[in-house]
């Protein structure tokens, strides 16, 4: 697939998808990309996915808190808001009309 | 790269961008955090320090960014017309800015923004048109307005004189409005043999000294590094939460740069 074009297109939904992720449980950056990746979105870089989630954070999407890691560094881990889980199930219907749109023209073409 | 010293750099270009302490304490644990347990390497995954640190400032930034308006009114422009011979620089032009507001000017070579801005300083006559400043005014031409054989504290003490302030309130002044630039104006050089950069980052600092009202900008960053344009730039947001009315003469307008009205005096015709 051509790299460009699918890097935009994770850029439109990737907040969508660490929503849909965080709705099951909470979670910390590292481990969101893992999630991600075993959801089939792989190659998604910290440098991509922290900024995402600040600014989720910012817009009252999540809430954060700092937890002991084990035996590593402390984590921060990230939790759905009430917004959140609104914005998603709002989004998901919105994306399911759209891709629904956008896979319905290219079925037909992918048909000939 | 190393993770230290990447974060190091990350930890710079933070304070740079005028991220808070505390958020940018939480950045850099976190990023550590997703460094130690991946085993990324930095360059890799989050890129250029100067790069992510940009990114990170830019999703904390709180929005909207805008407050509310209705500061007063601080520079009234109104219907300026200014010729040269038969060449008419400017026509009809206006501008207003609150408290609080930047407003960029811009346009072409040649188009009249110094003049304009000259105009607004009361350095320059319009052949129309009338300008009304509320407060005191703080002016920073495009080249000159150093001295020569001055060094840099003496600009402190001299425009400080002029503006009221004491001595020492005016060096103490000028030393921190040029920390804010990341420069140290001690030691005897005199400006002529500062650096066109570090000349104009003088002519700066006294433009903001005595807290003027109305602060008038003539391209002031050339000669700047990439470093001290966003420091200039971090400057003009802190006396724009300061409430002073700015207006600042460029040409290369940066989206992010939070300016509030853009003024194009690009002719008609030409634009």
């Amino acid at each position: 697939m051509e790299l460009e074009r699918r890097s935009q297109w994770l850029r439109g939904v990737l907040d969508l998808c660490v929503l849909g992720v965080l709705a099951h449980r909470e979670s910390y950056g590292y481990e969101l990309i893992q999630s991600l990746h075993a959801a089939g979105l792989d190659g998604i870089q910290g440098g991509t996915l922290y900024p995402v989630l600040l600014r989720l954070q910012r817009g009252g999407q999540v809430v954060a808190h700092w937890r002991e890691g084990g035996s590593g560094p402390a984590r921060k881990y990230y939790r759905i808001t009430p917004a959140g889980t609104e914005t998603l199930r709002r989004s998901a219907a919105d994306w399911e009309a759209f891709a629904g749109g956008v896979s319905a023209i290219l079925r037909e073409v992918a048909a000939r | 790269m190393r993770h230290d010293t990447w974060l190091d750099a990350l930890a710079g270009e933070l304070r740079r961008h005028g991220v808070a302490e505390q958020t940018a304490g939480n950045v850099l644990a976190e990023t550590a955090a997703h460094l130690w347990e991946s085993g990324d390497d930095p360059l890799r995954a989050f890129g250029p320090p100067q790069a992510y640190a940009a990114t990170v400032a830019e999703s904390v930034r709180p929005e909207p960014p805008r407050r509310a308006p209705g500061g007063p009114v601080l520079l009234e422009v109104v219907g300026i017309t200014k010729r040269y011979g038969r060449r008419t620089v400017l026509r009809e032009v206006s501008l207003a800015v609150r408290a609080g507001e930047v407003a960029a000017v811009v346009g072409a070579n040649g188009s009249g923004k110094s003049t304009f801005l000259g105009i607004c300083a009361g350095l320059v006559s319009p052949d129309r048109g009338e300008v009304r400043v509320h407060g005191s005014l703080g002016y920073c031409p495009q080249g000159g307005g150093t001295s020569d054989f001055l060094v840099p504290d003496e600009h402190f003490l001299l425009v400080g004189a002029g503006r009221g302030m004491s001595r020492a309130d005016a060096r103490d002044t000028g030393r921190a409005g040029a920390a804010a630039l990341d420069w140290d104006p001690r030691g005897g050089t005199q400006a002529r043999h500062l650096s066109g950069g570090t000349r104009q980052k003088l002519n700066l600092v006294l433009a903001g000294l005595g807290d003027p009202d109305v602060l008038l900008l003539d391209e002031p960053y050339q000669g700047f590094d990439q470093g001290s344009y966003l420091d200039f730039w971090q400057q003009v947001r802190r006396w724009r939460d300061a409430g002073k009315a700015i207006v600042v003469v460029t040409h290369l307008l940066n989206t992010r740069d939070g300016v509030d009205t853009v003024l194009d005096l690009t002719p008609r015709g030409r634009a």
